[in-house]
């Protein structure tokens, strides 16, 4: 039986000029793990929002064709039934979230559609999804990875065949991101839920999903199993999709001739090991590490600080940290989630005062500068760049603090700042209203206007589908003689291995290791302490080779010949 | 082709607009109870008003719900999370608040014409603070008994809340309703209603304009919130306490306190056996 | 008068910290949740808060106001009320009768003005303290459920909870929005009394334009927010007879709560029986 089945399906949102889907035909297989990928923009969401009834029935717009969910027509059924059909979880999905506490939020759903076991539905589906527990906790003690798990468990709660949900690991570490799909493969198997995703992260479409869904401008171009669907390189590229990176090598590979025409592209690393076992690693002489200045940025001595909670003690996020961050240095902060890493950098701008110990920029204590002389020398980038829009256009925002302090030829720079970014079209548009990677690069624009020693970007790369992020990649590399010293704190290990020239891990709130990535990531040990992971290829170098180290496809190519 | 326009999509909208209006008017009651008050003499020069958020998204989208859900804000952020619950007068406010939002929400046809939005900014403020300033002169009156006959203090009433008024209207009102609203609006024009997923205001629409009935309902309005503090004179004089004590004196009330002390005797003791019954 | 400018010029933005500010309130809110005053049944508490948050009012009886007063101030202790609230009751007691005081006594009253304005205080002070018992002392969700059998509407005690839910999001929001200021903006110098001044008057701008960011992106989270209570069935609940009658049955009266009333009410007749001896 089919789970969705959708008949030329064509929508178009109020005031809209063009339809988002143009006539969408398809069917999903009931107990599917089905991804959905897609350009920015070509109706994914959409279509996710037409298949639990929120279109047509809660936005309005014209639709036009037929949908059935579990049998059901969504036109002829209000949202309430689909809803026990279809569960949804939002990408924004702690908005989601009604209720204090965590018992209350998973039952929230049954009690309204007056389930007189609601309770103990919102314990089978919190169980379902691993928050066993954690019923009586309060919504703000949980962690990013642990709020979408609730999310879920909300969706689950109504017992609905099938589950939708719209970029699931967008803002988790490696980990978190693991548990989410671990997750949903359990309520797949287990269980039976058809699953769909909207993914961009083919690593995790090619480790769980069955099938996958290419939409291309309103339209579905085609639905096919994982493996087939992956070999399609060219067709994916085309549409911003980056297969994953063993797939990606073998790609070029083949291309090269070292692998054969006819042969299938492996799309994970057991795959990969087969398929490229006739490779051999050439070592290259590792490069001379050239320290440079060694003038101090930034410099925490003996630091202390702690968060007060709602309940008995304070939390101690740092105790005695020492860290030293050296003028020039491109460094990469990672952890996991709620690791300090955010802290560290509001503590660097003066945001947060430490409890004990100095904080020092180029050598003078933070705590004796004034706010003016602290923000031409740092300047911090949020990681979510909504926040940091204050006017209503980009211009304005970019502008405002050169403005404010008088620096002379103000309006000059921010047209070069504008054109630097490419931002000169979208110059009076708010930045709220623009596109994810647009948002991001006005956010740098905004962080590089005062020109400061030291830049901090908090998760650049979050939230942006990979096309993006290999935008924000490259803005990042023509920054680099804008900017002296950055910091970068982030999950997205294919920007540290690309960028950072240092990598500091922080686990529980002390330094557990600092070096250049060989170091790092040549560390099984600090993989299983605080859940990183380096990126696939070079977990497929190591298969091949334990002595291998490469970070990059390119790399990749380079030192793999034929034997 | 199906064109939905299901009422239920309407009415997401108005529960949008309640949301917003009661999280940021709530969050910004809730540094008003924060900021220090600010006296010169005997005049406060409080900065009470975060009017102008409701006023902008009254004037933005549909009138009554950014009414009612400023009023709500305010209720359960800076009253019930404090713990500030002031009981019958929190009904006057909520009341004048929300008849005060409401009518300058009405009156605007169109957000893009600023004089219409300043008018209507003072216009709203004026009139919840006149209704406040009724309302809280009756209160005072009623509540001191005596009122006329304490020198000096009818005077002081008078002087102390009318002086409040044009200075709230004066200060408040020009540098936190008005000035804040012309800010907002048209900037705010065309770029918020797309997220909740609205069309922008025009004047072709039919939410404003106060017609009669509009008046007649917030003319209502405002006879419950004076109504709401007449009650309390009117309670007075149906449950005269004192002269209930004093004509059944004392026995009156040790049958009161052999009356309790046995409630809570028997309660003690059912709780002893529940306890027991507990435990075996 | 510059000393106490410089002092409010200070309060608003630099100590006042919104970290604190979001950590007291959920505390009030959440934070003592195992006292006697949290545990006893909504429903009781809410007509206990009905005689103290009202009677008070109507009665001018010395003894019975002071024993009153004495009730709420126990049971705020009992109820562990975070300290902000307790300052802010402080401080609105005043405002409401305080400079009434000094208003009299300015237009000519002399001490015979200052026996009503005590009694008021007095009044004014019991009606608070019981309201914070309840208010605060309750945790929200129990709270709501109460004034929901109360029949108040169901839009009221879903908006409680949803405050509490929102608060902390919304604070955070905020608190980054003036940080930007703060790190992109330039205070003016408030070294001198006019420099105090216009820093005053810039801090009260900044805090103005810093909603015209916080409205859009509120109303970007709201969006999501709605849409999923339409898919939790939010709409369903609040009208359907059944969910009410769910919802209500999780409260129960228990001996506890009676003998709460109970002890009350011995204390209050005390109270009565003393002021007709005297």
């Amino acid at each position: 039986m089919n789970a969705v089945e959708i008949d030329s399906l064509t929508y178009t949102y109020p005031g809209a000029a063009q339809p988002t889907l143009k006539g969408v035909s398809l069917h999903i297989e009931q107990g599917d793990f089905l991804a959905v990928v897609g350009n920015n923009g070509c109706g994914k969401s959409t279509l996710c929002k037409a298949l639990n009834g929120l279109i047509p029935h809660f936005i309005s717009g014209t639709f036009d064709g037929k949908v059935r969910v579990g049998g059901l027509d969504t036109l002829e059924s209000d949202v309430g039934t689909l809803a026990r059909k279809v569960g949804y979880v939002y990408q924004d999905f702690e908005n989601q979230i009604v209720r204090p506490t965590v018992l209350d939020d998973a039952s929230y759903a049954c009690l309204n559609y007056a389930c007189p076991d609601y309770k103990q539905r919102g314990r089978d589906a919190l169980r379902q999804c691993g928050l066993e527990g954690r019923e009586e906790e309060y919504i703000w003690q949980l962690s990013g990875g642990q709020t979408h798990l609730l999310a879920l468990a909300g969706a689950v709660s109504l017992c609905p065949d099938i589950l939708i949900l719209d970029e699931p690991i967008a803002q988790l570490d490696p980990m978190h991101a693991d548990r989410i799909y671990e997750v949903l493969r359990d309520l797949n198997e287990r269980y039976g839920k058809t699953i769909i995703v909207i993914e961009h992260h083919t690593e995790y479409i090619a480790d769980y999903c069955r099938h996958v869904l290419l939409m291309k401008d309103g339209r579905a171009e085609w639905i096919l199993p994982t493996g087939e669907a992956l070999q399609r390189v060219d067709e994916l590229e085309a549409c911003n999709i980056f297969p994953p990176q063993v797939t990606q090598a073998a790609y070029r590979l083949r291309q090269r001739g070292t692998l054969p025409e006819s042969a299938c592209l492996p799309t994970t690393v057991e795959e990969g090991e087969r398929a490229f076992a006739s490779l051999s690693y050439k070592a290259v002489a590792p490069v001379e590490k050239c320290r440079q200045e060694e003038e101090s940025a930034v410099s925490f001595q003996d630091v202390s600080l702690s968060y007060r909670t709602v309940k008995g003690e304070p939390r101690i996020v740092f105790d005695g940290l020492e860290l030293d961050i050296k003028k020039g240095e491109r460094v990469a902060l990672i952890g996991s989630n709620g690791a300090g890493k955010s802290t560290l950098m509001k503590m660097m701008v003066g945001l947060l005062k430490a409890r004990k110990g100095t904080v020092s920029l180029f050598g003078d204590p933070i705590g004796e500068k004034k706010a003016e002389e602290l923000s031409r020398q740092i300047s911090l980038v949020y990681q979510n760049p909504e926040e940091m829009f204050i006017k209503d256009s980009i211009r304005g925002d970019i502008a405002y603090a050169m403005q404010v302090r008088g620096v002379p030829d103000w309006q000059e720079r921010t047209d070069r700042l504008l054109e630097r970014f490419r931002l000169t079209e979208l110059r009076d548009r708010d930045g709220r209203l623009m596109s994810g990677g647009q948002m991001r690069r006005a956010s740098l624009a905004i962080g590089v206007a005062l020109e400061p020693g030291i830049l901090l970007l908090d998760e650049p790369t979050a939230n942006l589908d990979i096309a993006t992020r290999r935008e924000i990649m490259q803005v990042l590399e023509d920054m680099k003689d804008m900017i002296q010293t950055a910091v970068i704190a982030t999950h997205d290990m294919q920007l540290v291995c690309q960028w950072a020239q240092r990598i500091i891990v922080l686990s529980g709130g002390t330094v557990v290791a600092d070096g250049s990535r060989d170091e790092i990531f040549a560390r099984e040990d600090l993989a299983e302490l605080v859940g990183i992971r380096p990126p696939e290829i070079f977990t497929m170098a190591r298969r091949l080779d334990p002595q291998a180290l490469c970070y990059t496809v390119d790399e990749f190519m380079d030192r793999f010949q034929e034997a | 082709m199906n064109t939905m326009a299901k009422p239920a999509a309407a009415q997401s909208q108005k529960l949008m607009v309640f949301v917003l209006s009661m999280s940021l008017y709530g969050l910004a009651t809730l540094f008003t109870e924060l900021i220090p008050k600010f006296q010169v003499g005997l005049v406060e020069f409080s900065v009470e008003y975060f009017l102008f958020i409701p006023l902008t998204l009254a004037m933005l989208f549909d009138p009554l719900s950014a009414a009612l859900g400023a009023a709500t804000g305010e209720l359960v952020f800076s009253e019930i999370m404090l713990g500030q619950f002031g009981g019958l007068g929190e009904l006057e406010k909520f009341l004048t608040v929300t008849i005060g939002i409401y009518i300058a929400g009405r009156m605007v046809s169109d957000p893009r014409n600023r004089t219409m939005v300043g008018v209507a900014a003072i216009t709203g403020t004026a009139a919840q603070l006149l209704m406040g300033t009724v309302v809280d002169i009756a209160k005072v009156q009623f509540a001191v008994e005596d009122f006329e006959a304490v020198e000096g203090l009818p005077e002081s009433v008078f002087a102390t809340e009318g002086f409040a008024f044009c200075n709230d209207l004066l200060f408040s009102g020009i540098f936190f309703c008005l000035l804040p609203t012309l800010y907002l609006v048209p900037r705010l024009y065309g770029k918020i209603e797309p997220l909740l997923g609205a069309a922008p205001r025009t004047a072709e629409q039919n939410v404003s304009g106060l017609n009669p009935k509009a008046l007649v309902v917030c003319a209502i309005g405002f006879a419950c919130a004076v109504a709401a503090e007449m009650a309390a004179t009117a309670g007075m004089s149906l449950v005269d306490w004192e002269a209930e004590w004093a004509e059944s004196g004392t026995a009156m009330a040790v049958g009161m306190v052999v009356a309790a002390a046995l409630a809570v005797l028997v309660l003690l003791v059912m709780k002893k056996n529940q306890e027991r019954n507990m435990a075996c | 008068m510059e000393k106490m400018m410089s002092k409010l010029s200070e309060n608003i933005l630099d100590k006042f910290s919104m970290d604190f500010l979001r950590n007291q309130v959920l505390k009030n809110a959440y934070g003592n949740d195992d006292t006697v005053i949290a545990a006893l049944d909504p429903r009781i508490l809410i007509a206990w808060y009905l005689f103290f948050g009202v009677v008070p009012w109507f009665v001018n009886d010395l003894s019975f106001l002071l024993a009153s007063f004495a009730l709420v101030m126990v049971t705020t202790l009992l109820a562990r009320v975070a300290g902000l609230v307790l300052f802010l009751f402080a401080l609105g007691v005043f405002s409401q009768t305080g400079y009434l005081f000094l208003a009299t006594l300015l237009f000519g009253g002399d001490a015979s003005a200052v026996a009503p304005l005590l009694v008021l205080t007095l009044k004014v002070a019991t009606i608070s303290l019981a309201s914070v018992t309840v208010f605060s002392g309750l945790d929200p969700d129990r709270l709501s459920n109460g004034l929901m059998w109360y029949g108040c509407p169901e839009r009221l005690s879903f908006s409680i909870s949803y405050a509490y839910r929102m608060l902390p999001m919304l604070m955070e929001e905020f608190q980054n929005v003036l940080l930007s200021y703060r790190l992109r903006g330039s205070a003016p110098d408030h070294d001198t009394f006019a420099g105090k001044v216009r820093y005053l008057i810039y801090q009260v701008k900044i805090i103005m334009e810093s909603f015209y960011p916080l409205m859009l992106n509120t109303a970007k989270r709201s969006r999501t927010t709605v849409e999923a209570l339409e898919l939790r069935g939010y709409r369903y609940g609040a009208t359907d007879k059944a969910v009410r009658k769910i919802k209500l049955s999780t409260m129960k009266v228990t001996c506890d709560d009676l003998l709460f009333l109970a002890v009350s009410a011995l204390w209050m007749s005390l109270a009565v029986l003393g002021s007709t001896l005297i």
